[in-house]
């Protein structure tokens, strides 16, 4: 017989788990204490916010692919993953929160540090689960992994019983492989594949619009096959960035509010859209009522409340990307060449002439935040993974990043949390340590997690923080800039000298603002060693354009503060 | 602007504790009132039934259907428009309460 606690363990391992993201608190305590006699098996990264637990966890899933484990105490600890619960369940990140909680008992009677977990993240988690009995251990541990990663992957919440962790259970390792009401990998009809190869070959001007349903399958070598034998271009989400080499012809740039003008417009010009693994988030459909209104739309996803969601669709396909695209590349027939002729050539030109040459290679003034993310792309050639904050950060490094393998782009999509930046790349250098990891951050997401360099420096994590520090709210600046009369209320930060801050955690750091400076200190930075932050004084005001303005159709394109884009016109 | 109609939605599900919470909470999000709700072991043992009416839009409904559906421990749901039989209902009602009054007059 051994303890619900040492079963946990056992659990995990039995999930080749090696890695966990934790706090530790009063009603985990047992789950901790046994932890000593698995420390040489699995590696535990102490945070310093269970906010940091989550982000790390999330961070380290999307890195490695692999689920991240979160491990904290009740109560506190627990509302405090919260937020990374809901991340995680809108991004479709595979992480599996095991949250102590008090004895069985006490259930119920608003007890020390008790909360109802389970009833705060049944909304945004896949599925959560309270354990309170130690037989139950093995059997819910595998039953969440099995959840967390198959399918659409999300978070799943254990609501671990102080009980159950020090009672006694005779263990037995309980895999979970098949749950009768769930169906992860949904057949596919042939018929409805075949439908969709005829609507492929019967258009003139198809186009392809991808998501992170591309990673989360592994279709990125059958998108590209799919892509190559139609030859149809192809726009990617903010999610879905990695899935193609940056440098592949038929990829034409992001899609959304501040995606690339071409991806934008020929939604509005194509015949045919072919949506994969994405779900028609608002930042990227712009207004629905005149979203590729002009256009039959296939809809590829695994989950099938997401066909007819928001757009309605001439044929849903509810699958996996990569055992669907894989079959559709066979179906299709081959062409060389498809009527697409101006869109791309003319939006290309007007954006690299409007927006991204005065963004990048400015030839005077203060840095561009912008210009900091392209100077660094071009010394990570690629390779890099990068890890974002949310907000102008995030954006631009999108904009400006280039990316030539998967996974190596981690951002907080569907949230926007602001603090997610530092904790996930700290879980994503874990992850995929043999990865150069850089994140670009704001000075206000950074402040919001800044605690999480304690765990840089005990865990010596090798991260590389790029700060565009422009002492505002940047984005929220931005929209009362174009959208609140210039009425800058409640955005602009007094700052701490934040290379005293790295110094005092032992972290190398430097500070830039001038233009000839940030070259050098780019080297130094990817020359280090370990961890690095790299402070950089950019443009107070600095924008991110193009922009599709809330409420607008996805043609209807701000380039800068007086320039409009409509194709067409 | 799609008619708003009664809908019955029926889910088959397991037995487990918080599923009750976890489909009211989608028809909360949408501001959807529950106009009728009955949760009873179905005609296979183990599995449990829900039948909830509600008044919506078809799409809004297919969307909730799939929602219902995409919850681990739900295993099967479906809509069916509930008008007719809604009204067979209400005018049982109303005969019933119709009678009782005539009752209390004599």
């Amino acid at each position: 017989m051994i303890t619900g606690s040492e079963a946990f363990w056992r659990s995990l391992l039995a999930e080749q788990a090696d890695v966990v993201f934790g706090y530790p608190g009063g009603q985990i305590m047992p789950v901790y204490d046994t932890y000593c006699e698995f420390q040489d098996q699995i590696r535990h990264v102490l945070v310093r916010h269970e906010q940091g637990a989550i982000h790390a966890a999330q961070g380290f899933a999307r890195a490695s692919g692999r689920p991240g484990v979160v491990l904290v105490t009740s109560g506190p600890g627990a509302t405090n993953v919260v937020t990374g619960v809901a991340d995680a369940m809108i991004d479709s990140t595979p992480v599996v929160v095991v949250a102590g909680q008090v004895p069985c008992h006490l259930l119920g009677t608003d007890a020390f540090q008790e909360i109802d977990l389970i009833g705060m993240t049944t909304p945004i988690s896949k599925w959560s689960y309270q354990i309170r009995r130690p037989e139950d251990v093995a059997w819910a541990v595998s039953r969440a992994f099995y959840i967390a990663r198959t399918g659409r992957p999300g978070p799943v919440v254990l609501d671990f019983t102080k009980d159950a962790q020090t009672g006694m259970v005779e263990y037995a390792p309980k895999p979970c492989k098949f749950i009768r009401s769930y169906v992860p990998d949904p057949p596919v009809k042939e018929e409805t594949l075949q439908e969709a190869a005829r609507l492929i070959d019967a258009a003139r001007k198809p186009f392809v619009v991808y998501g992170q349903g591309i990673l989360l399958s592994g279709a990125e070598k059958e998108l590209a096959a799919f892509l190559e034998k139609g030859a149809i271009p192809a726009g990617s989400t903010l999610l879905g960035l990695g899935a193609l080499n940056s440098d592949h012809p038929q990829l034409k740039g992001m899609l959304g509010m501040h995606g690339n003008l071409a991806p934008n417009v020929m939604t509005q010009t194509c015949d045919l859209l072919v949506a994969v693994g994405m779900r028609f988030d608002d930042r990227v459909t712009g207004r629905l009522s005149t979203y590729a209104r002009q256009a039959r739309i296939i809809h590829i996803d695994i989950d099938a409340s997401e066909i007819g969601k928001l757009v309605p669709v001439d044929l849903g396909i509810v699958g996996d990307a990569k055992k669907v695209l894989a079959r559709l590349t066979e179906l299709i027939a081959p062409r060389t060449a498809r009527e697409w002729q101006m869109e791309p050539i003319l939006c290309e030109a007007v954006e690299k002439h409007k927006v991204i040459e005065p963004e990048i290679f400015p030839e005077s003034g203060e840095l561009n935040p912008g210009e900091v993310v392209a100077r660094v792309a071009e010394q990570v050639k690629g390779e890099a993974l990068i890890v974002t904050d949310v907000g102008q950060n995030q954006m631009l490094a999108a904009r400006y990043s280039r990316f030539v393998q998967t996974r190596s782009f981690i951002s907080s999509g569907g949230l926007g949390t602001m603090g997610f930046g530092l904790p996930a790349a700290i879980g994503a250098k874990i992850g995929a340590p043999e990865r150069t990891v850089v994140t670009f951050l704001g000075d206000g997401g950074l402040q919001m997690t800044f605690q999480e360099l304690g765990t840089i420096m005990q865990e010596r994590t090798g991260v590389k923080i790029v700060l565009l520090n422009n002492n505002w709210l940047g984005n929220v600046r931005m929209w009362q800039e174009l959208f609140f009369r210039e009425r800058y209320s409640c955005t602009r930060m007094v700052n701490p000298e934040f290379t005293l801050i790295a110094q005092a955690y032992g972290i190398p750091c430097a500070h830039v603002e001038k233009r000839e400076e940030l070259v050098p200190a780019i080297e130094r930075m990817l020359a280090a060693e370990g961890p690095f932050l790299l402070d950089v004084h950019v443009r107070e005001e600095s924008m991110v354009f193009p922009m599709i303005p809330p409420g607008r159709s996805v043609d209807e394109i701000m380039l800068n503060n007086e320039d409009w884009f409509n194709y067409g016109d | 602007m799609e008619t708003e109609k009664l809908f019955e939605i029926t889910a088959y599900t397991e037995n487990q504790v918080g599923l009750l919470s976890a489909i009211a909470g989608i028809f909360t999000r949408r501001s959807l009132n529950i106009e009728r709700l009955l949760v009873y072991p179905s005609q296979i043992a183990g599995v449990h039934k829900f039948k909830i009416l509600t008044r919506a839009a078809e799409t809004q409904i297919r969307a909730v259907v799939l929602q219902i559906e995409k919850k681990v421990d739900v295993i099967k749901s479906y809509y069916e428009v509930d008008n007719e039989r809604s009204c067979r209902e209400i005018e049982d009602v109303r005969r019933f309460l119709e009678e009782r009054e005539n009752e209390n007059k004599q």
